[in-house]
């Protein structure tokens, strides 16, 4: 177990360095015409979402990732 | 023998189809520190299916109505409802002797689930407050979760951290049993801007849960009572100038203390296309390894279930079981005058044993293949 | 490993430590400062912020993409509209990279005030605009009096009151 949060920090912390490294590139306010886009946001539409994960996290042994809460689930 | 077994099983799928992640207050985009400008009103209709070779198969028919409104500026008051039935015989390989009676118990195979959050906007961030609410005949799930978003001067970079309760209620209607189930879950993430048209995101959980997680309508299960698990989201969005077209890729992995590792693959592409028609196709990778305690098929007594050890934690529940699954899926949408959108998907799932790269897949299998369709329309006002 | 992991967290820290230090640095014009001055194309031969001397201006930097613009641009019509016998001025720098854009959006929000093009982004630079859209409102002695960022509704009677106090105390 520690092992594993050993490794998901480790990750966390590459993956973030790199980001925020390169993020000092910094974009301008002004320069976010293609950000601004809904399909460039991580939100998405929230039903679709909800029905897609719901069933791949009640068909498959894995769940979760993209937030916190919601309600449990009797699947497995 | 069909009849009794099936609607049972269709309870598993039903309970296994409880509010889960459903409507988590999920990492918000880039411009985390904004107000909506506007609201917007939302429905969503799904027809999903699965099916094994030469086995009935299983209906989920699902309505989702989505209200979210601005207010003053700083407010936004988000709640979806979503009521769902499940109609047909499980397609699981395992349903066959399934032996419990208790069948007449049952109510309606429907679930009712109810989500709200409030988000308070800041100059610089924002806080999330949001309540859930999921019932069917025999499980009943509350959940509170508190979220909050940083972002820098810049605006090009997003903490956001959070945090639920969620407190489950299991009776099963096939045994005298009233059980519970409590999950704690923290998040980590960091949304950063990386150019013009690259944005990316980190989100680190962990939830802790402790319990009931056996399922009570297999006769052969037993699962240990803590199930702890840690993921790591990565996500990236980028924009093609050329195409005017954006790809969203994304990458989970999955560890939890049943035993079971996951990696999961998802690539979307979105093509906007004249007549403000948006064209998206998907695909999704993902394989897992087996739980600790799941004991595979065997091939001599098939399809009676194999030997089990009845000393230790034991299931048969494929779910649990090493295989790897694909998804291709395809969106079209459409956004008519006065902000009226209509959008069509539909996804094609097909679960393999063998395709699990993680560990030895359970060759005793059946192969297993979901099809699910989603119409939706909404309005932004 | 865990001391390597150790290296890579302090690391990922000081770097963004330091990139919110650089990007917190970038100049921001506060109130009290002299407005940058600036030459840009508008619809109608070039906008400059000299020419509007002795108004008070309010300047405004927006993009066709951005939602909150698109909302503030029936309000500034109706400011203009209301304070121009006051004095009251308002020039509204685009900042599209591509000025077609922008020709578009005015096409479908017509605007009853001055519109210049930035494409290139020289101005919000200077002025060290944070977000979309972003304003400016400058005294009849070239100082900048406000900055405000974002726009919405509740905003609105805000922004009109501090326009009103400046015009009258500068009459």
């Amino acid at each position: 177990m520690k092992k594993i949060l050993i490794r998901v920090v480790a990750a966390f912390g590459c993956l973030t360095s790199i980001t925020t490294m390169s993020g000092c590139a910094t974009v301008q306010p002004w320069e976010k015409q293609n950000l601004a886009k809904p399909e460039m946001t991580f939100e998405g539409d929230k039903l679709d979402t909800g029905y897609t994960e719901h069933i791949y996290s009640s068909k498959e042994a894995a769940s979760g990732g993209s937030g916190v809460g919601g309600g449990g689930c009797g699947c497995n | 023998m069909k009849p009794a077994s099936s609607i049972k099983s269709t309870k598993v799928i039903g309970a296994a189809l409880t509010a889960a992640a459903m409507f988590l207050p999920s990492a918000k985009p880039a411009f985390a520190d904004a107000a909506p400008e506007r609201g917007i009103v939302a429905f969503k209709y799904l027809s999903y299916r699965d099916s094994q070779p030469d086995v009935d198969r299983i209906n989920i028919n699902a309505y989702s109505v989505r209200a979210m409104t601005p207010i003053a500026g700083k407010w936004a008051i988000d709640v979806t409802g979503v009521l769902d039935s499940v109609t047909g015989a499980s397609p699981h390989y395992y349903s066959f002797f399934d032996t419990v009676s208790g069948a007449s118990k049952l109510k309606a195979d429907t679930r009712k689930a109810l989500d709200l959050s409030v988000t308070r906007y800041f100059p610089t961030g924002s806080l999330t407050a949001g309540t859930s609410y999921s019932e069917e005949s025999d499980y009943i799930s509350r959940s509170i979760s508190l979220q909050g978003s940083v972002a820098s001067p810049s605006k090009n970079t997003t903490v956001t951290l959070g945090g639920s309760v969620t407190t489950d209620t299991i009776t099963p209607n096939n045994i005298e049993l009233v059980d519970r189930k409590k999950i704690y879950s923290a998040l980590l993430g960091v949304t950063q801007v990386m150019s013009k048209n690259d944005i990316v995101q980190v989100n680190l959980s962990r939830s802790v849960g402790e319990g009931y997680y056996t399922d009570p309508y297999r006769p052969i299960d037993n699962r240990p009572r803590h199930r702890n698990y840690t993921t790591v989201m990565t996500k990236w969005n980028h924009y093609f100038e050329s195409t005017e077209g954006a790809s969203r890729l994304a990458y989970r992995y999955y560890a939890d203390t049943f035993g079971i590792r996951s990696h999961t693959f998802s690539a979307e592409y979105v093509q906007p296309l004249p007549n403000d028609f948006k064209l998206m196709p998907s695909v999704r990778l993902y394989s897992q390894t087996a739980a600790d305690f799941y004991v595979p098929v065997d091939p001599l007594y098939a399809p009676e279930p194999p030997e089990v050890n009845f000393d230790g934690y034991y299931t048969l529940d494929q779910r649990l079981s090493a295989f790897g699954a694909v998804t291709l899926g395809l969106k079209v949408s459409k956004k008519f005058a006065d902000e009226w959108l209509v959008d069509v998907r539909y996804d094609h799932c097909m679960q393999r044993d063998h395709w699990a790269i993680s560990g030895k897949g359970d060759s005793g299998l059946a192969p297993f293949n979901m099809d699910f369709i989603q119409v939706g329309l909404s309005k932004e006002f | 490993m865990i001391i390597r992991n150790r290296k890579i967290i302090r690391g990922f820290l000081l770097t963004m430590m330091l990139c919110v230090g650089a990007s917190s640095m970038a100049l921001a014009v506060e109130p009290g400062d002299k407005a940058p001055g600036f030459e840009l194309p508008g619809q109608q031969g070039n906008v400059t912020l000299a020419e509007a001397a002795g108004s008070v201006v309010y300047v405004d930097f927006w993009a066709s993409w951005c939602g909150p613009c698109r909302q503030s641009f029936p309000w500034m019509n109706q400011l203009q509209e209301k304070y121009r016998a006051s004095g009251l001025k308002i020039i509204a720098v685009n900042v599209d990279a591509k000025s077609e854009d922008a020709k578009k959006f005015l096409a479908q929000n017509p605007a009853g005030f001055t519109v210049a093009f930035d494409p290139k982004g020289v101005t919000p630079s200077s002025y060290g605009v944070k977000g979309m859209p972003t304003s400016f409102l400058v005294g009849r002695d070239g100082k900048v009096i406000f900055r405000h960022l974002g726009f919405n509704a509740a905003d609105k009677d805000k922004i009109e009151n501090d326009i009103k106090a400046a015009l009258e105390a500068s009459k």
